[in-house]
């Protein structure tokens, strides 16, 4: 077990992650640079076109050191996106160590400051890395002196490294050999492994990427999970190579899998315990957290006849995503579809991407709202995840929304803008921290519904791109929130229905009924267009009656061509809502998320 | 009995390109007499293929701009025809003129050569407006050229008129429609202005160079052109087409009552039983594919049932209106009883009227007469 190293790689967004564990598993021969195509641990077609790792892996490295020692290296991925943290928390629950990469050309981020504090929590050893120091633009020293400042650490532990043409990577091994503490715990002691991932296999069902704290873990024993609390036999045991490598046991220390009949992913939680059935032991590991959707939102086929494959499409990426929650729901407006729970705005655009692209469904998707606590005058708290099923007014004693604590990294010149905008997004300052005398780290609470759909723009436009922001929840607070409902001649659109703070629900009303008339196409007679709070209308507009549609000429015999123009119109035509008699573009569902200042 | 049929001709030749038109034309005139031969060789393939079937009740030429062609030329045309088909004793035989291609001489021979309607791109009596289509003519040209007609002894003449011109006002338009009815003219086709892909005004539209005036305007100038033609007796058949009792335009009415239709020339469409097929629009393969083939078809197609049912509900409704027992007859359709609760509604609102089952357009629905049918099942 002293020859064991658990490790992981924490990083911004694009400051090199894949290509240091690139490097590191061709230096150590698991890969050839054949085989390593690049960021080999990204195996899904859309992490690799988003350029971020969404679901961690693990790998497994021999490595012989210096001093001419083998050992055993596990590395463990984390995902890289704020809306994935409870993961990354459970991946680093799994190492001793980490290295900290760091661009040298842009220095200390968000995300590298929030997940390297998840990194110390969590009690592992930090080895700091600069990446990228072959860049012109590379400012080693700087990038020194934020990390030293950052963490406390000497100059020379810090390893510069250009993954690309694998300098540093050498240092980098005998680094995590040095370092990072060998893990602790007892083969002897009852067995104790932590699942920080599992995926889904067609073939196999679920398979728990795990972690062995104590005892061992041999094929065929019985096994509990913690959380589940369902006996289930191990069936296959392994360590993860570029491929499972069977081993049919894992003793405390090493990093592995567990494949043990189990038929979705909701079963293999992640941050659940396994342990022996029998003489198993009394207590699970620390940190379990059952996962909880941030973001909801209503899913919709376009035409109704496809809402049975929409649900199977959901279904089989449920079986892979422990995150996803759905349940049927009727919208007057939309007919038939299904309200999702999402980890948070990235993990919902992967759902919808993954339902269009892999599974071929069209979707008309509703504005995205947080989970609301309503507490009635009768003494009745409710869970409101549709703003449509949010009670009259007069019944509410009073709302809970839930609110995230945000760091944003930025540059010093935009400390203003960034304040500006996180006040109008109801934010409260708490704290500034200066990186260095140039770049500054702002603390702020906030709502998470003010954060949901813009703000990451909005902050990347005020700062020309420079801030970075990552946030996690700190919980529910009371909020002045009203339920806005729009109306089309007097027909109240139940998915345009949105849960806003008093404060912003007249310049939302206005911008709300200003954007469909833009994008309600004029029909045969004049529709009217209200937004309201209870019976209280806010805003109006008017769409006029469309007054001509017709094409001049029909001569020639060139029917055809005009039949195929009809019949394009008639698509169009179906691929429409219906409330009403109003027909209304799917595009207008989605409008209220592109309301502009 | 022999069914109806009508043949048009397309004579692609014109002396130039008017900067709103997308018909297919030529602005060479080397070509004129071998497109000739080609449009004789045509002719004699599809006569053999349908001759026994059909009577030719009206004949078309249109482009391009027939006129431009000698009374000879068309004649040939003519004769060709009247020898290889069986053509009706009262047959309508139109063709489309542009003033200043045709004086009174001219015009008396195509009246010897068989012409009996004429049919004027007029477009405009204002200076500014026929300078901006590229028109080569004037008011005097456009009078002149209609009263000739009258003179050369054929009196169902037709004019085109374009309406919502870039800055055109109400009271421009209505001095347009005051000058046609100012003259000895029979029948009206005002057009408003259609931006159509590859014509010069489109890029100049897009060049940003020309701003067209919005659907609202358009709309006030198609209701002021309806209100102003039926006050003066012309009576509204189309869309776009309105004319003195008993001077509607057969072969338009054929096409939009479904009825079988050869065409020669390029880029011409016919419709026969549940086909239609459409010739080549490049002069150069339409002559390649006549002189080796006989025939000139660059497409086709075979309607489905429903095809046909949507595509003569469209064209009746666009045009006279629809008969629904002609419609059951035709189609074994369900078409009234699908769309009852919507017609109803199109009825109550002033879109279409009903008598006697029959229903037919109101001004307002010929102006919405797309959205309406793309509405309907």
């Amino acid at each position: 077990m002293n020859k064991i190293r658990n490790f992981c790689i924490v990083a911004h967004i694009d400051h090199g992650k894949s290509t240091i564990a690139d490097g590191l598993l061709e230096s150590t021969g698991t890969v050839t640079e054949r085989e390593a195509k690049s960021q080999l641990l990204d195996d899904m077609d859309l992490e690799r076109e988003r350029g971020i790792t969404i679901k961690s892996h693990a790998i497994q490295m021999r490595y012989k050191s210096n001093a001419g020692d083998q050992y055993t290296f596990n590395l463990i991925d984390t995902p890289g996106h704020v809306d994935f943290s409870y993961e990354v928390s459970r991946s680093l629950a799994a190492c001793e160590g980490a290295l900290l990469v760091v661009d040298a050309a842009q220095g200390v981020e968000a995300q590298t400051i929030s997940n390297l504090y998840l990194a110390i929590d969590a009690g592992l050893e930090i080895i700091p890395v600069i990446n990228k120091i072959d860049l012109p633009s590379a400012m080693v020293d700087a990038v020194k002196g934020q990390i030293i400042d950052l963490l406390g650490c000497e100059e020379d532990e810090i390893i510069l490294a250009s993954a690309k043409d694998r300098r540093g990577i050498p240092e980098i091994l005998e680094a995590i050999v040095n370092k990072v503490p060998a893990p602790k715990g007892s083969d002897e002691e009852p067995l104790q492994a932590l699942i920080f991932d599992s995926v889904f296999d067609a073939y196999r069902g679920a398979v728990a990427y795990i972690r062995v704290f104590n005892g061992v873990l041999t094929e065929k024993s019985d096994l509990k999970f913690f959380a589940s609390g369902i006996k289930y036999q191990a069936e296959e045991v392994g360590i993860l190579g570029l491929r499972k490598i069977r081993t049919k046991e894992l003793r405390a220390g090493n990093v592995g899998y567990l494949i043990a009949n189990v038929k979705d992913v909701h079963e293999t939680k992640v941050g659940d315990t396994v342990t022996h059935f029998k003489n198993g032991a009394p207590k699970a590991l620390p940190g379990y957290k059952e996962i909880k959707p941030m973001v909801f939102s209503g899913l919709y086929p376009t035409s109704s006849e496809d809402y049975e494959d929409l649900r199977e499409a959901i279904e089989k990426l449920r079986l892979n995503d422990a995150a996803l929650t759905f349940q049927p729901e009727t919208s007057l407006a939309l007919g038939f579809g299904f309200r999702c729970g999402f980890l948070g705005m990235l993990h919902m655009e992967i759902i919808q991407e993954r339902l269009e692209r892999e599974y071929d469904q069209s979707i008309v998707t509703t504005l995205p709202n947080v989970e609301y606590y309503v507490f009635t005058k009768t003494g009745e708290k409710l869970i409101v995840d549709n703003p449509s099923e949010m009670p009259d007014a007069a019944k509410i004693d009073y709302v809970e929304e839930p609110y995230i604590k945000a760091q944003i990294v930025t540059p010093s010149e935009y400390v203003g803008s960034v304040m500006t905008l996180a006040m109008e997004k109801r934010g409260t300052y708490k704290n500034t921290h200066y990186i260095d005398p140039t770049r500054a780290d702002l603390q702020f609470e906030l709502p998470l519904s003010e954060i949901i759909f813009d703000f990451y723009d909005k902050l990347k436009s005020i700062s020309r791109g420079y801030a970075s922001f990552d946030y996690e929840f700190i919980g529910y607070r009371e909020s002045d929130l009203v339920k806005l409902d729009v109306m089309l001649n007097g027909e109240p659109v139940d998915a345009l229905s949105v849960i806003v703070h008093r404060s912003k629900a007249y310049e939302y009303g206005k911008k709300v009924s200003s954007k469909l008339k833009e994008l309600i196409p004029r029909q045969m007679f004049e529709i009217a267009v209200q937004a309201s709070i209870g019976t209280k209308v806010i805003a109006r507009t008017t769409i006029k009656a469309m007054r001509k549609n017709v094409l001049a000429k029909c001569y020639g015999g060139d029917i055809t061509r005009k039949r195929k123009l009809l019949e394009k119109q008639k698509e169009g035509k179906k691929r429409m809502k219906q409330v009403g008699n109003v027909e209304i573009p799917q595009e207008a569902f989605l409008a209220v998320l592109q309301l502009e200042d | 009995m022999k069914k109806d049929l009508s043949i048009y001709i397309h004579i692609p030749f014109c002396d130039h390109k008017c900067i709103y038109c997308d018909f297919y034309s030529v602005i060479t005139l080397e070509k004129v007499d071998s497109y000739l031969k080609n449009l004789l060789t045509e002719i004699n393939f599809w006569a053999e293929k349908y001759k026994e079937q059909f009577e030719v009740k009206t004949i078309f030429f249109g482009g391009g701009t027939p006129s431009f062609m000698s009374p000879e030329y068309l004649g040939e045309i003519l004769s060709e025809i009247k020898t290889k088909f069986f053509v009706s004793n009262d047959c309508e035989i139109t063709m489309e003129t542009n003033p200043g291609t045709v004086d009174k001489a001219k015009m008396i021979g195509f009246k010897a050569a068989g012409i009996n309607r004429v049919s004027i791109g007029v477009q405009s009596f204002q200076p500014d407006e026929l300078k901006f289509l590229t028109r080569i003519h004037d008011r005097k040209q456009a009078e002149t050229t209609v009263l000739n007609t009258v003179e050369a002894g054929i009196e169902n003449i037709s004019i085109d008129l374009i309406f919502n011109l870039p800055g055109q006002t109400k009271s421009q338009w209505r001095r347009n429609l005051e000058a046609a009815l100012s003259l000895p003219i029979k029948h009206i086709s005002p057009y408003s202005l259609i931006l159509e892909r590859g014509t010069i005004l489109n890029k100049m539209v897009l060049d940003g160079k020309v701003e067209l005036q919005d659907a609202d305007y358009d709309a006030d100038l198609y209701d002021l052109t309806i209100d102003f033609l039926s006050k003066n007796g012309f009576e509204q058949y189309e869309v776009s087409n309105f004319c003195l009792p008993g001077y509607k335009c057969n072969h338009n009415l054929a096409y939009w009552r479904y009825k079988e239709y050869l065409s020669f020339g390029t880029s011409g469409h016919s419709f026969i039983g549940n086909k239609r097929w459409w010739n080549f629009s490049a002069l150069t393969f339409y002559e390649q594919a006549v002189q080796t083939k006989g025939f000139a078809v660059s497409g086709e197609e075979e309607l489905t049932e429903k095809q046909m049912e949507d595509e003569f509900i469209m064209l009746m409704l666009r045009s006279e209106g629809l008969d629904p027992d002609q419609l059951k007859k035709r189609f074994n359709s369900l078409w009234f009883e699908q769309n009852k609760v919507f017609l109803d509604e199109l009825i109550s609102n002033g879109f279409l009227a009903g008598e006697n089952n029959f229903i037919k357009f109101t001004p307002k629905g010929y102006a919405v007469c797309d959205e309406i049918l793309s509405k309907m099942y």
